[in-house]
Order: C-alpha cells, then sequence, then structure tokens
C-alpha cells in the first residue's frame, strides 16, 4: 500500500515535470497572441510613417513619431481635457460616494429598508443605457451653453459614476465590524468622525480601487464625451473616433497617438483588478 | 443621536444621480409621447400618445417585418453571441490561467490587457492594422497564402463586431470566473485527484458546477455593459452596410444626430431600456432557480 502510493506520486510529479514546460507555451502563446493588435500599436509607434505602411515587425526604432504626436497642439488639448476630467469626476464622485456608502452601510433611517432600497435604487441607475438619457441633457447642454465648457461634462461624468462607486464602496464597508463602529458611537464619536477615524482608514484600498476604476472608465468613455463636448473640450476618446475615416493612411499617427490614449488606462486597469473582482461579485451578489 | 443627521450623508451624492440620470430619463418618456422633430419647427410639438412606439412596431404588410424588428434580432444576436463566446472562452482561458506555471502574472496581465482599452482606439487599430485588405496583418497575410482578401466590415459587419466585442468583454470574464476558480478550496481539488477524476470530470462536473455564480454575475455585468456599447460600432462598420450592423443605442443614437425626431428617438430609447431590463430579468431569474436547485 505505501510503495503503492509512493509510485503514484513519482508518477505525478514526472507528469507535472513533462506537463509544466507544455502549459508554458500553450498559455504565453494563447497570451501573446491576444494581446497582440496592442503590442503591434506599441511597436508602430516606434516607425516612422513609410515604415508603418507595410506590416513588418522589424525594424529600426524612432522616437520621431511619438515626439510628433505629442508635441501636436490638437492632441494635446484632447490629452488635457482627459486628465482634467478624470481628476475630477474620480474626486468629486469619491468625495460623494464614500459618505453615502458609509451612511447606507451603517446608517439608521426612519424607516427600516431604507438603506437597501437606496443601494438598489443606485444599482438599477447603472443599468440605464446613456442613450435613454442623451437627449434631455444634449438639450440642456445645448441651451446653457455646457458644450462649450468642461464643467458640463464633468457633472453629467460625476452623476453617471456616482453609482459604480456606490456599489464598489458597500461591498467594502460591509466588511468593516458593525462592532467597532458601535462601540465608537458609545464613546461619544459623531457619524462624521466615526466615517474619517474609523471607517476610511479600514478601507483604504478599496477606496484607492475604485478611484482607479472610475479614473479608468472615465479615461475611456465615449458617448458622453462625443455627444456632449466641443471642439475645444473634447477628450481623448473623442480623438481617437476622428481616425475612423482614415483608410491606412497615418498607421504610425494612429499607432502613436492610440499608445498615448490606451497606455495609462491599461496600466491603471491592472492594478485594480484585485478588488475589481471584490467589489463587483460582492455588489452583484448581493444586489 | 438624531436619526435625519444620516441623510445628509446621503442627500448629494442622490441629487446628482437622479438630476443627472432619473430626470433625463423620465424627460425621455415624456418625449417618447410627443411629436417632436427638430429639423421640422414648421410643425408644433403635439402630445400624440403611444403612435411614436406604434410608427416602429406596426407591421403594415404582414410577412415584410419593419425596419425595428431587423434591429431588434440584430441587437439580440449581436449582445447574445457575444456574452456566449466570452463566457465559453473566458471559462476556457481561466482553466488555463488557473496553473501553477513560472511566470502566470505576466500571461494573466497580457490577457486583461484588452478590457482597459478604449473602444474607439481599439476600434480604430483593429480597423486600420489588421482588417485593411491592403495594408492590414489580414489583407497580406491572406495575400501571402493566395486567397483574395474581402472587406471584413462591408460583408460581415455583424461578425466583425461580435468578435471585436468578445475581444474587449472576454477579459471581463476571464477576471471574474479566474477569481471563482481560485476560490474553490483546496480540499475539494485534492479529493478530486485521489479519486483520480479525470482532466474532462474534474473541469465539466467539478469546477463548472462551483463557478456557475460567477459565470452568471459575470453574463450579467456584461450584458448591461456591452448593450450600451455604440462607439465601437461607430468607428468601426458605422452601422453599416445599411442598417446592418446597427444596434438599438446606436439606431436612437442615430435618430437623434441624424434624423433629429426627438419623439421618435425616445420612443426607441424607452424601448431600449425595457429590453434590457427583460436581459437582465431573465438572467436573474436562471440564476436564482439554480441557486434554489443546490
Amino acid at each position: 500500500m505505501q510503495g503503492d502510493l509512493a509510485k503514484k506520486q513519482t508518477m505525478y510529479k514526472i507528469k507535472k515535470r513533462i506537463r509544466t514546460p507544455i502549459l508554458t507555451v500553450i498559455i504565453f502563446g494563447i497570451a501573446i497572441l491576444y494581446f497582440s493588435p496592442i503590442l503591434y500599436m506599441f511597436l508602430t509607434s516606434f516607425k516612422t510613417e513609410f515604415q508603418a505602411v507595410s506590416p513588418k515587425l522589424f525594424f529600426k526604432p524612432t522616437l520621431a513619431t511619438l515626439s510628433n504626436v505629442l508635441s501636436d497642439k490638437n492632441m494635446f488639448g484632447y490629452l488635457k481635457n482627459s486628465i482634467f476630467q478624470v481628476f475630477f469626476t474620480t474626486f468629486f464622485c469619491l468625495l460623494l460616494a464614500i459618505p453615502a456608502s458609509f451612511a447606507l452601510a451603517f446608517g439608521k433611517f426612519k424607516k427600516k429598508h431604507t438603506n437597501e432600497k437606496i443601494y438598489v435604487w443606485f444599482i438599477t441607475t447603472i443599468l440605464l443605457p446613456p442613450v435613454a438619457v442623451i437627449i434631455p441633457l444634449y438639450t440642456w447642454f445645448q441651451r446653457f451653453n455646457l458644450i462649450q465648457s468642461p464643467f458640463g461634462l464633468l457633472i453629467a461624468y460625476i452623476g453617471f459614476h456616482v453609482p459604480i462607486v456606490v456599489w464598489m464602496l458597500h461591498s467594502f464597508f460591509s466588511d468593516v465590524p458593525l462592532s467597532i463602529i458601535e462601540a465608537a458611537q458609545i464613546d461619544g464619536c459623531s457619524r462624521f468622525r466615526q466615517m474619517t477615524s474609523i471607517a476610511i482608514p479600514l478601507i483604504r484600498t478599496g477606496i484607492l480601487s475604485a478611484g482607479l476604476l472610475v479614473a479608468v472608465f472615465v479615461w475611456n468613455e465615449f458617448f458622453l464625451g462625443f455627444n456632449l463636448t466641443g471642439n475645444t473640450t473634447a477628450t481623448l476618446p473623442v480623438y481617437m473616433a476622428r481616425f475612423r475615416e482614415q483608410q491606412g493612411m497615418f498607421v504610425a499617427q494612429l499607432s502613436a497617438s492610440s499608445t498615448i490614449a490606451v497606455l495609462p488606462a491599461v496600466i491603471f486597469g491592472w492594478m485594480t483588478q484585485k478588488s475589481l473582482v471584490k467589489g463587483l461579485t460582492l455588489g452583484a451578489v448581493k444586489g | 443621536m438624531k436619526k435625519e443627521k444620516d441623510w445628509l450623508f446621503v442627500l448629494p451624492a442622490i441629487l446628482i444621480v437622479a438630476v443627472m440620470t432619473q430626470v433625463p430619463f423620465v424627460l425621455t418618456l415624456i418625449y417618447s409621447t410627443l411629436r417632436w422633430n427638430l429639423a421640422r419647427p414648421d410643425l408644433p410639438i403635439k402630445f400624440i400618445g403611444f403612435n411614436n412606439y406604434l410608427h416602429f412596431l406596426k407591421i403594415p404588410n404582414f410577412p415584410q417585418l419593419p425596419e425595428f424588428y431587423t434591429i431588434l434580432w440584430q441587437t439580440i444576436t449581436m449582445t447574445g453571441s457575444t456574452l456566449i463566446i466570452c463566457a465559453v472562452v473566458g471559462f476556457l482561458f481561466s482553466i488555463l490561467l488557473d496553473h501553477d506555471i513560472p511566470g502566470i502574472n505576466i500571461a494573466r496581465v497580457l490577457i486583461l490587457g484588452p478590457f482597459f482599452v478604449m473602444t474607439t482606439a481599439s476600434g480604430v487599430i483593429w480597423k486600420t492594422t489588421i482588417f485593411n485588405t491592403t495594408f492590414g496583418w489580414y489583407g497580406v497575410i491572406a495575400k501571402a497564402l493566395g486567397f483574395t482578401p474581402i472587406d471584413l466590415l462591408s460583408y460581415r459587419p455583424m461578425g466583425v463586431i461580435v468578435f471585436l466585442f468578445s475581444w474587449q468583454w472576454t477579459p471581463f470574464f476571464v477576471l471574474i470566473i479566474l477569481a471563482g476558480l481560485q476560490g474553490i478550496p483546496g480540499d475539494v481539488i485534492d479529493s478530486m485527484k485521489i479519486d483520480g477524476a479525470n482532466w474532462f470530470q474534474s473541469t465539466f462536473r467539478i469546477k463548472l458546477p462551483m463557478i456557475f455564480h460567477h459565470v452568471m454575475v459575470a453574463l450579467m455585468l456584461g450584458l448591461i455593459f456591452i448593450v450600451k456599447e455604440i462607439g465601437l460600432i461607430l468607428v468601426t462598420t458605422a452601422g453599416g452596410p445599411g442598417t446592418r450592423s446597427y444596434n438599438l443605442p446606436y439606431a436612437v443614437y442615430m435618430e437623434i444626430f441624424n434624423g433629429s425626431n426627438v419623439g421618435r428617438a425616445g420612443a426607441l430609447a424607452a424601448m431600449t431600456v425595457i429590453i434590457t431590463l427583460l436581459g437582465v430579468n431573465l438572467l436573474y431569474k436562471m440564476a436564482k432557480k439554480r441557486k434554489e436547485k443546490y
């Protein structure tokens, strides 16, 4: 019996030794192939326009195209608008959503299920497709001339992204033991102090990743940015959409611009992935 | 402790969300009952009840279905097949990425990448560097193999869009399903190995049922987000040729910004919301039914 088990174990070890390299090759083959369009875009941004005409993997790299694109006034304006929107949307979303989700997790309202009802209401607003609200928003923006002001889009972005932050933060706040909050209450801590000195420090990472996630969403958001902005207020996704008419022309310029547009989101996205799963799945289980 | 004070924490958030999402939605519903065409200022804005809805839903000569039904069907097939592909490929990828090999984190990062790429950028990149028949990889490889490359964007618009949607959203499914797989307790895996379950059995008979809930969550969230998406359609096929790759949100968009018909766009938008809610509800019921069984 003992010998049998030992035999089985060695067989298992041998099997594993053969399997690991094969699996490594397969997994990396698939992963690289899957990522290849982005990789190729990244490579092409180091080509000159002339080199980019034919799809080749080996060439003499140059920084000329990238620096050209970055020094282009047009591109710079879009980049600036995008950074403005991302920064302020994230800031205000957190400012509004942290107290809201804190109160939804620990607050007491007159009626019993109020917390749950408000939470569910926030979730249902996520379901709403932007096309269902764009008509009134567009007419308001025209009337109050918000199209030419970056604050118009900012307000719309805050309204659309607060529910996502509430959703994510709710699952993190729910992890904070109620007893800690109650103990603070008995010690005479005000609600505001309970939030700022006890709950927020405990879920720092959750707040950070919710913020990063909103930043990525806003950075990539196209539909509202496309319809609610003018020439001077449009963001990067709108700029990228302009390349749709250029059939195979200016490939290097296109690649360099998209590299700049894509890289920050991909890097920030990778940083948030772990908490993203937790926030989304837990929220969805309850909702 | 005054109870009303807790409202102050929630109220600002509720206010801005309501003003930016709920109020416009209610207004859209009101617009959908009006005859209101921005291109025809000579016609006064007038209440016409459900006429805008009937304009899309009415079937004048029976066997020939009006455009709305074609677009509805396109939306369902586009979203449905994307979700199915994402779930199947996402599950298989997750099984692969669940192995303990050197550098597995790099492989995970590579697979995850496309999810965080803005749709307009990925759309134009695929369109110009890959699908282009003369300069793209697809054209070059097809010619090298002796085929004549066809313009996929005009001959297979739905296929291209489903493919691109799946490319973008499979990572999201991997993200959630992989978390489910890694949450399976170690003793289940151990006893599976001791009992001598083969790969097929362990994957589909044991692991799949255990992470079914994660798949459902991914499907629901995927549905919500994919139905919204119109940037990708706009930059790749622009809905064309004709209306062959429209989905409902894209039809709403065209009705406002090309047709200038506020009333009809409102009706289409309202129906889009109803259909999305029906889809989400269906998935939710399926998930719940299964949960009761086990």
